[in-house]
């Protein structure tokens, strides 16, 4: 609120400039209310930019709007035939925004940092990174991996000249942006790199306000802001001169389900596994109960699309996943019968004096997982089986990670976030396949496809590890989560702004918007 | 009786009708109308908690008095299972207060260092800012209904434990504990036989009186996000949850279950100072 209250005074006195430009339309800044303030600064070795482009860096390479892998800051690049040695030519004409030029000792000297990070950039199978010349580079890898790709893709190169302790909080790169000031807390301004490569941005200028969302909707409807995301809650608010502009994503929400049954086992103190979802049916028959368009409607506000798997229309995809006539309790029902669970005289069913009640865990901070968790736990009273629903913050669920249900949000661009997911190599790993589930065949797909030498080889296993027609881990195989939606990302911006196509979004309602900010423009 | 009446109203006022009735009547309605609230908890069922996209969002109209939220879930049932919630933290978290204070000031009658301990902890907790106090035992405990009442029980006895200290000070003084301490009874023969029964009065009244301090506490520090988790149907819960929806005009998810946690906190209050009025009439008049 006392931020809202500065912001709103600070700008009283450039209030009228910004009436004019905004009617007129052709002002060169753009004021943006997207959150998403870094906690770790703006250093790609430490994380920055792992799911949007890092607007102040430059990356090897990157997706277009269809996921087709296209040059950045390389030229070329070729992977030797065992997979294990990557050769990535640079342009030889790329200069930092401070005027130096961007050779391979920078990107050099960026993997070998992020590597010694220990952040949520792993690169532990780089074994080592090369200069052979000055504009080409060479990474030797431990194992064939051909999710590799993705740290080309999204790691920003950050100069080496120019790294420091403190590079943070002063980024400098060559990318589009260049940061002018960061207040942290309160806004981030950034003007366009003059030493930039690719297209010149048309807006020179942006400031990123760091609000509430409340207190962005109603800058938004003071006029004071371009570009603010809003909740489903907002989004049918309508606001004179702004338009709602609803992002697709693989943003996804669902249930993860205990794989194993309770046995007494535990990994630091935190129990493993669940008497009640371990059994298949159970699983089986929430995921055909389910009403994920009732979901999208009533929670979402119909803003989403029904989730299938953790990976919905990604090139990885197995469409045969998608569940056509889902919400169908009859159905439901009848596999629990025939598996023998037993409606009681409490309308819970039973099968060998087990109850059919479980726990859904939600972080107790987001409004939109409470409101899934409660959905979902009512829809599944008819099918007879009893979820209570308790909000919890982080600490507290990760006490229960492996024996109650969770609800998760993920959605990645990289298909390794599948292997996290569902390979047992990783069971109980920090976040990483929480539930414990294990099936050899997915094991064996998954290896296939981190050996494959192209994406689209590599991508036939992704989708026969979820689905091969016999087995697999969606909801057709093993079914070990009950995926419910997936999350549209609103913004309300200008009218008159066009920031054109966008990629399918990824987990983070915030920076991956700016992806294509060079592109944005007014329409004439 | 006569005489005290015409002394203390010296206006002229109906025979049947005088203040220590009427303060009788208040008492009366307003436990009636807390039992209502509370009882009612009980048996309204849960139906109306089931989530209902068809008719979320909609405002207060027959069906759904209090309108409902954006799950469809009736606001009233919502409120009213609250309000129970509310009021049994509140019993619970006053009569541990209530103990705890009595506990304490009773230590004044066995020995003096003890004592002077129970004015410092007094102090400090009257020194302290009532909500950081609340906050960080509730943060420490790990919030939930555990922490909330004993964090609100372990916050709220000051008062009471001061207003006792002065009542036992008063009665130590008089003769007949000197009589009975001549007569060989020991400090805690006298402490239980003549002095509890004295402060029975006090106990009651402060114990009502702390009530509607907890319950607005234990909304406070829910609504801020240190107390009940949010699956919880407390009043807290609800106005914290009403907050993003104020701006999408909203206005029933916050009126209605702030009302009825307003009505119910001014009916404790106001059953507690006639209850003053009719244990204590002396005080309770001057007060």
């Amino acid at each position: 609120m006392y931020l809202l209250l500065s912001i709103l005074l600070s700008s009283c006195a450039n209030q009228d400039k910004n009436k004019n430009s905004a009617e007129g339309g052709k002002k060169d800044n753009l004021i943006l209310a997207i959150g998403g303030e870094p906690d770790n600064g703006f250093d790609p070795t430490t994380g920055w930019g792992q799911y949007a482009s890092p607007l102040f860096q430059s990356t090897l390479l990157k997706y277009d709007t269809d996921f087709n892998v296209v040059y950045d800051a390389a030229i070329d690049y070729r992977i030797s035939d065992d997979g294990l040695n990557w050769t990535v030519k640079l342009r030889d004409n790329i200069k930092f925004s401070d005027g130096k030029p961007l050779t391979a000792n920078d990107v050099v000297f960026t993997f070998k940092t992020a590597k010694n990070s220990a952040s949520v950039v792993d690169l532990t199978n780089l074994d080592d990174v090369k200069k052979i010349d000055d504009f080409t580079v060479q990474f030797f890898l431990r194992k064939r991996n051909s999710t590799f790709i993705h740290h080309l893709i999204s790691l920003g190169i950050v100069p080496e000249h120019a790294y420091g302790a403190s590079y943070n909080e002063n980024p400098l790169g060559s990318g589009p942006y260049k940061l002018v000031q960061w207040d942290k807390g309160q806004q981030l301004i950034v003007k366009a790199n003059p030493h930039y490569y690719g297209k010149k941005p048309f807006f020179k200028k942006l400031i990123f306000l760091f609000l509430s969302q409340d207190a962005a909707f109603a800058a938004a409807k003071a006029g004071q802001v371009d570009v603010a995301s809003v909740t489903p809650a907002l989004a049918n608010e309508r606001i004179n001169g702004m338009k709602l502009v609803a992002l697709k994503s693989v943003d996804n929400r669902g249930v993860v389900l205990p794989f194993v049954p309770k046995e007494g086992k535990s990994v630091d103190g935190v129990p493993i596994g669940n008497n009640v979802t371990s059994d298949i049916a159970i699983r089986k028959a929430m995921n055909v109960g389910v009403n994920r368009e009732a979901l999208v409607n009533g929670v979402l506000k119909g803003y989403g699309t029904p989730a299938y798997t953790i990976a919905d229309h990604l090139p990885w995809w197995n469409s045969e996943t998608e569940i056509k006539n889902d919400g169908d309790v009859k159905k439901a029902i009848e596999i629990l019968a025939k598996a023998g669970w037993i409606e009681n005289k409490d309308g819970i069913r039973e099968k060998n004096g087990v109850k059919a009640e479980f726990t859904l865990h939600y972080p107790s901070n987001d409004h939109t997982r409470q409101s899934l968790s409660i959905a979902f736990a009512d829809m599944m009273k008819a099918l007879g089986i009893k979820i209570n629903v308790k909000g919890k913050n982080w600490n507290g669920i990760e006490k229960e990670l492996h024996s109650s249900a969770i609800l998760f949000g993920l959605g990645s661009h990289d298909p390794l976030e599948l292997y996290n997911a569902f390979s047992s190599k990783v069971q109980g790993h920090g976040l990483n396949n929480p539930n414990y589930y294990g099936n050899e065949i997915v094991d064996a797909y998954f290896e296939k496809a981190l050996s494959a030498t192209s994406q689209e080889q590599a991508n036939t296993f992704w989708k026969k590890a979820q689905w091969d027609g016999k087995t697999g881990f969606s909801n057709k195989g093993d079914a070990p989560w009950v995926w419910l939606v997936n999350l549209d990302h609103l913004f309300i911006m200008r009218e008159n702004l066009i920031i054109g196509p966008q990629k399918l979004q990824p987990h983070e309602h915030d920076w991956p918007i700016t992806d294509f900010i060079e592109t944005w423009h007014w329409k004439d | 009786m006569t005489e005290i009446g015409t002394k203390y109203l010296p206006l002229k006022r109906s025979e049947n009708w005088n203040r220590r009735k009427r303060a009788l009547m208040t008492s009366v309605i307003a436990i009636i109308l807390l039992m209502v609230l509370v009882v009612s908890g009980f048996f309204i069922g849960t139906d109306g908690l089931a989530v209902n996209f068809d008719a979320s969002n909609s405002a207060p109209s027959l069906t759904h008095p209090f309108g409902t939220d954006w799950l469809g879930r009736d606001m009233f049932v919502r409120t009213v299972k609250g309000l129970t919630l509310s009021f049994w933290v509140g019993l619970l978290a006053a009569f541990i207060s209530a103990l705890i204070a009595l506990l304490l000031s009773l230590l004044l009658v066995l020995n003096k260092t003890l004592d002077s301990l129970v004015t410092g902890l007094i102090d400090l907790f009257l020194g302290l800012p009532h909500m950081v106090t609340l906050i960080l035992i509730s943060f420490m405990l790990g919030g939930g209904l555990k922490g909330v009442i004993i964090a609100l029980a372990l916050t709220h006895w000051p008062r009471l434990a001061r207003l006792l200290r002065a009542e036992i000070m008063q009665i130590k003084n008089t003769e007949y504990i000197t009589v009975s301490r001549n007569m060989g009874k020991s400090w805690f023969w006298i402490a239980r036989h003549h002095i509890l029964p004295h402060l029975i009065p006090q106990l009651i009244i402060g114990f009502i009186l702390t009530f509607p301090h907890a319950i607005l506490h234990e909304a406070s520090i829910t609504f801020l996000g240190f107390g009940l988790s949010s699956e919880q149907p407390a009043i807290g819960v609800i106005l914290s949850e009403s907050m993003g929806y104020l701006s999408s005009g909203m206005w029933w998810l916050a009126l209605f279950p702030g009302l009825m946690l307003l009505l119910m906190v001014a009916v404790f209050d106001s059953l507690g100072r006639n209850l003053r009025n009719i244990l204590d009439p002396f005080k309770g008049q001057k007060g």
